[in-house]
């Protein structure tokens, strides 16, 4: 080989323009010029390569992996190939072939670093544990390098964490790294900090908490220094799972001397104080009590811990911290779980919260930190408790309006804790209609009021006086659900409109105007709002469900298909990026984050939306096209869907919505629990089930229409054929069954908290009866498949059910479009009035129409060559007295009803559409009962608009999509 | 009162109320875990008793000791609106400089929108001075140049003439910067 230095290679000068092409994207020239230089050097092997990636890059996959694999089989060496073919096998989603790829090359250059560590990352990204140690081995034979030797160590981990026998993990691989762990130990070969981490992470793993212990005590913990507190992190961990009480008691006390607000200390303090008390431990030896220093064992020394550290706060001339100060009121509430009459010696709740609220009560936490310890007050001081806290809030003179406001905005901040305290106390909830009407108008004075400290806020701040406005929203959130008052929800549309109009970066009001617009059914304006919140990447599977829940539902079908692809983009890419970050952790020996990212990209993985938008897009796509712009057959095939298989993590699925992202200062009884977190999981997995089943089945419909249906042809046809019916027959089955489930479910008639998440689809699905029309449509095309089995001769009883399934068809759908009928938006007696449900239902009968006229089609197939060899038949005979079959005529009079319910839905849209245009919002007179200033009325207008706008396109959205219906039916005469 | 700890990939799903901030980047996955993966001890969280994260902070570390330019870097600092005002940036920053000083950094230093007063009054309050101003360095979401950041930085015990810090009168551009 030439040596290298700055004697530059003639092959990479000729490849550099290839390089250039493929890095600006211009593929063309790039394949262009990879052929010119074939020409010239036949056996430049790379050149092929970068051709490949030109095609692959051009979408000829086909060709490119066919000229990739003719350098593949060559075995190359040269680096450049290697690294070519490494990145078009990466691009191809293909990493399985770089392993083979560097296989080769280490076999043929046994003593290149370089080569076998690439291998090395090759098992890496496809997660070859077993072949990693290995390779780690390998590479530290070849140059006795410490990382490599850990890489071969950690790969054991590995291979013990994804083992799914866990004694092989615990009796085979982890002792054998630790084994490995313990020779370079003892050869005093130990280097780095990693390597030490690692060590602890399989110590750990064996439950050798005692070995781990005496490892970070000893000298090779010195090495642990990056991370702050390493080593107390590391023994406080090992004393907890040791339940050595007497040493997590005095290392928490000391480290709560050094930070007397890191309140994780506080929790093993007064855990391990309480075990130690329920032992009566005492120690073995006065002067020395455990390694970590003096141990504290009585409720008065802890009591006198907790005081000490507020006098020591109270002293201070700077901020004081607030960790002491709850610490004190967890104290108080570990003691009277405990029925421990010691707590009286810290004092009254009542007066340590109010000493609290005296001293953070500015603070915008000061409510997060109250709200944790409300309990330990009895209900029949919180009257007293608020108004005490209210003496603490300097507040100007009383106004002509009633209301005294604050100076500044300390003060502004108490009074607004104030607040937030009595609406978690459940007090604003107990006051009558009126009581609240008052409550807001003070709420709105003094949001107005506090706006003019914020005057020089910059459009990124928030307005100190913004928490008044949302509150104001949440009472009439109250009065519209305790009264059903929809003047309540579009005065609190109003309210948080005009909030934005101040305070434009406010994500709370964003996010609970879309909610609302959700619930009103106007999807159009969420659109907007969701877009300036600006979720990006991992936000799409936190809150993603807030658009990708209601934008389908409600008949926006473009807007929803864009937030699907929001979502789906996020998840596709996340496979190839963990992979590459896995790697780096082994690069760098972040070990304890290898585990991590695997169980982040599963998390990922298996996450509810990630199914639910997958689902819901080949759904869309096949609602908005199939027959449409392709037939239902190739919308499938191109979407590669198979009717047999399921890829859905049904029993690992995993729930990564962010439920809590809206600020809810509600009593705790009204708060989101576990319960219900579980309840909606459960309801949208099932719903999901249905949805997954539908697609499935429709799949499953596509290709039976594919099957040759000729009788004459051979049995391995039939078989097929028989296969295909089997299938979709297994899949009405268990959606048959998870009708039954979901039956159940909806029975329940769970109520979520209103700021929780919304319901799913499910109920709206059963009770419209849409699920079940789609279901007997479904199993209608089984009878017809019989149908075309059997023949029109001796098939009259088949053919009757047929006929009669035609029929009940009509009635169901007809019922469905019944239940559509009514007016989504009126005015009555100067109210607007809004049923979005009607809207939801329309959806749902659009959707069964596709799905009945799919079945249609299926079932013209059947038909059209039983009827032609009919004609033949009576051809020959002359005979034209037989009368026509009856599922021949029942067929017939079936596409006509089917054609007269299309029309009857078109002219209801039209009429929705005429009656919605010809609404004069501007007629209805606003703000009468409690007065809406001018600008409020015009914001509440604007919001009204809004709704308006949107039940507009969603309507034009849905005619359009049943006159492409209505088209389609056309071809169905015969 | 917090809970200080490492940031793990399982905080991404429960920072909404931190990053729902329109000057807090949410970046792309690759992102985060590139500085999971490398600098794992500079990526801290603070959580509150109730369970909600209250802010984090994420940096690095950088430079070329031979030039005297190894130094910790601060990626991304911010605090939820409803746990402002207690100080808990300031404790971040104070455990990223200790860290920076446990690895024999010279200085400390950030990037900072040239409009983000409350931040750039912030890190001056801590010992930050502005070292120099990096034109256009921030860009809008559609590609175009959006505004000016100030390179902010402070000497740590090893720069003990200071001399990381000397401000550079003239602006520089983005690509002009290490």
């Amino acid at each position: 080989m030439a040596a290298r230095g700055h004697v530059q290679d003639p092959n990479d000068r000729r490849l550099r323009p290839i390089y250039d092409y493929l890095d600006n994207g211009n593929n063309k020239m790039a394949i262009q010029q990879a052929d010119k230089l074939l020409k010239k050097h036949k056996d430049l092997h790379c050149a092929k390569v970068l051709k490949a990636i030109g095609l692959q890059r051009t979408g000829k996959q086909d060709e490119a992996f066919s000229l990739a694999q003719e350098v593949a089989t060559l075995e190359p060496t040269d680096d450049n190939s290697l690294q070519a073919l490494t990145i078009l096998y990466r691009e191809m989603h293909r990493p399985e072939l770089v392993t083979k790829l560097y296989e080769a090359a280490v076999k043929k250059v046994p003593l290149s670093e370089e080569y076998h560590s690439h291998l090395f990352m090759a098992y890496a990204r496809v997660g070859e544990y077993k072949k990693m140690q290995q390779a780690g081995m390998a590479l530290y034979k070849t140059v006795p390098k410490n990382p490599y030797y850990f890489w071969s160590v950690m790969s054991l981990v590995m291979q013990a964490i994804s083992a799914q026998d866990e004694k092989l993990a615990q009796t085979m691989f982890l002792p054998l790294a630790e084994r490995m762990v313990e020779k370079m130990v003892k050869e005093e070969k130990i280097e780095a900090e990693a390597e030490v981490q690692l060590y602890f992470m399989i110590l750990e793993r064996l439950g050798k908490c005692v070995e781990a212990l005496d490892m970070v005590r000893g000298p090779l913990g010195e090495k642990l220094t990056s991370e702050l507190q390493s080593r107390e992190n590391k023994c406080m961990m090992m004393y907890q799972r040791l339940q050595l009480w007497p040493e997590c008691n005095a290392l928490s006390y000391k480290l709560l001397l050094k930070n007397p607000d890191d309140w994780q200390f506080y929790l093993s303090y007064f855990d391990s104080l309480f075990h130690l008390m329920d032992k009566s431990w005492s120690p073995p030896n006065e002067e020395e009590h455990c390694v970590e220093g003096p141990v504290q064992t009585t409720v008065a020394e802890a009591v006198k811990f907790v005081v000490d550290r507020m006098e020591e706060e109270d002293k201070k001339e700077s901020r004081p911290l607030r960790g002491p100060y709850m610490a004190c009121l967890e104290l108080i509430h570990r003691l009277r779980q405990r029925g421990c009459p010691d707590e009286q010696e810290l004092g009254d709740p009542l007066e340590l919260m109010l000493q609290f609220f005296g001293k953070f009560g500015d603070k915008p936490c000061c409510i997060t930190d109250l709200k944790i310890y409300l309990h330990l007050l009895p209900p029949e001081q919180h009257t007293q408790f608020k108004n005490r806290l209210g003496e603490l809030v300097p507040l100007g003179e009383v106004g002509e309006d009633g209301f005294g406001f604050p100076g500044d905005t300390k003060a502004l901040q108490r009074h607004l804790c104030v607040c937030q305290l009595s609406r978690v106390l459940g007090l604003q909830r107990v006051l009558d209609t009126e009581g609240k009407l008052c409550l807001i108008t003070e709420l709105k004075a003094h949001y107005h009021y506090g706006l003019q400290f914020g005057k020089s806020c910059l459009k990124t701040e928030l307005q100190f006086s913004d928490p008044y406005c949302l509150m104001v929203a949440h009472v009439y959130i109250d009065l519209w659900t305790e009264t059903g008052d929809e003047n309540m929800l579009w005065q609190c549309l109003g309210v948080l409109e005009e909030g934005l109009s101040f305070s434009p970066s406010n994500a709370q009001f964003k996010l609970l105007l879309l909610l609302l617009f959700c619930r009103l059914g106007a999807f159009q304006p969420v659109v907007d709002l969701y877009s300036s919140l600006d979720a990006k990447h991992v936000q799409h599977d936190t809150i993603g469900y807030l658009l990708t829940r209601y934008a389908g539902s409600l008949g926006q079908f473009a807007a929803a298909s864009q937030s699907y692809n929001f979502s789906l983009r996020f998840f596709h890419s996340n496979q190839k990026d963990t992979s590459e970050y896995i790697i780096q952790a082994y690069k760098y020996g972040a070990f304890e984050k290898i585990p991590e990212f695997i169980a982040f990209r599963t998390r990922l993985n298996q996450s509810l939306h990630f199914a639910q938008v997958r689902t819901e897009r080949m759904l869309l796509d096949l609602y908005t096209e199939a027959d449409i712009t392709s037939s239902l057959e190739e919308s499938v095939k191109a979407m590669g869907l198979c009717p047999e298989e399921d890829d859905i993590p049904w029993d690992n699925m995993r729930d990564n919505r962010d439920l809590t992202v809206l600020f809810s200062w509600d009593p705790k009884d009204r708060e989101l629990t576990e319960e219900h977190r579980r309840l909606s999981l459960e309801e949208e997995s099932v719903w999901l089930k249905v949805r997954s089943l539908t697609l499935r089945l429709l799949a499953s419909l596509a290709l039976l229409g594919h099957a040759p249906s000729s009788r004459n042809s051979d049995k391995t046809n039939e078989n097929g054929v028989s296969a295909k019916s089997s299938t979709l027959q297994t899949l009405l089955s268990q959606l048959d069954l998870t009708l039954q489930t979901a039956a159940q479910i909806t029975e329940k008639q769970t109520q979520y908290p209103f700021l929780g998440p919304p319901s799913s689809r499910l109920a709206t699905a059963l009770s419209s009866g849409s699920c079940h029309c789609q279901a007997s449509a479904l199993q209608l095309s089984l009878t017809l498949q019989e149908l075309e089995t059997t023949g029109l001769d001796d098939s009259s009883e088949l053919q009757t059910q047929i006929c009669n399934s035609f029929k009940s068809l009509i009635v169901q759908l007809q019922e469905l479009l019944s239940r559509c009928k009514g007016e989504v938006l009126e005015m009555k007696d100067s109210r607007l009035m809004t049923q979005p449900s009607l809207l939801e239902t329309l959806v749902f009968f659009v959707e069964t129409v596709c799905v009945v006229l799919w079945v249609a089609s299926y079932s013209a197939s059947v038909l059209r060559p039983l009827k032609s060899s009919l004609q033949k038949k009576k051809k020959k005979k002359k005979d034209s007295s037989t009368a026509m079959p009856v599922v021949l005529s029942g067929f017939q009079e079936w596409t006509g009803s089917l054609q007269g319910i299309v029309t009857q839905a078109l002219d209801h849209v039209k009429g929705q559409e005429a009656s919605l245009t010809a609404l004069k919002l501007a007629a209805l007179t606003l703000g009468v009962g409690h007065a809406q200033t001018q600008e409020e009325c015009g914001f509440t207008r604007a919001a009204m608009d809004k709704v308006q706008t949107s039940y507009l396109g969603s309507l034009q959205e849905l005619g359009d999509l049943l006159r492409k219906r209505a088209d389609s039916l056309k071809s169905l005469k015969f | 009162m917090t809970t200080l700890r490492a940031f793990t990939c399982d905080d991404l799903f429960k920072f909404n109320n931190i990053n729902l901030d329109p000057l807090t980047e949410t970046y792309g996955i690759p992102f985060y875990l590139q500085y999971l993966a490398h600098w794992p001890e500079y990526f801290i969280v603070s959580e509150a008793p109730g369970g909600e994260l209250m802010g984090y902070i994420m940096g690095k570390a950088e430079g070329s000791v031979a030039r005297e330019e190894w130094h910790g870097h601060v990626t991304a600092l911010s605090v939820a609106p409803e746990f402002r005002r207690l100080g808990l940036a300031a404790k971040l920053m104070e455990m990223l400089e200790e860290i920076s000083e446990r690895k024999g950094g010279f200085f400390v230093d950030l990037f900072v929108r040239v409009s983000n007063q409350v931040a750039v009054n912030m890190y001056k309050q801590l010992g930050y001075s502005v070292y120099r101003t990096v034109i256009e360095y921030y860009s809008a979401s559609n590609g175009e140049p959006d505004e000016d950041a100030y390179d902010m930085r402070k000497a740590l015990s090893r720069d003990t003439e200071r001399k990381s810090i000397i401000p550079i009168p003239h602006p520089v551009r983005p690509e002009d910067i290490e």
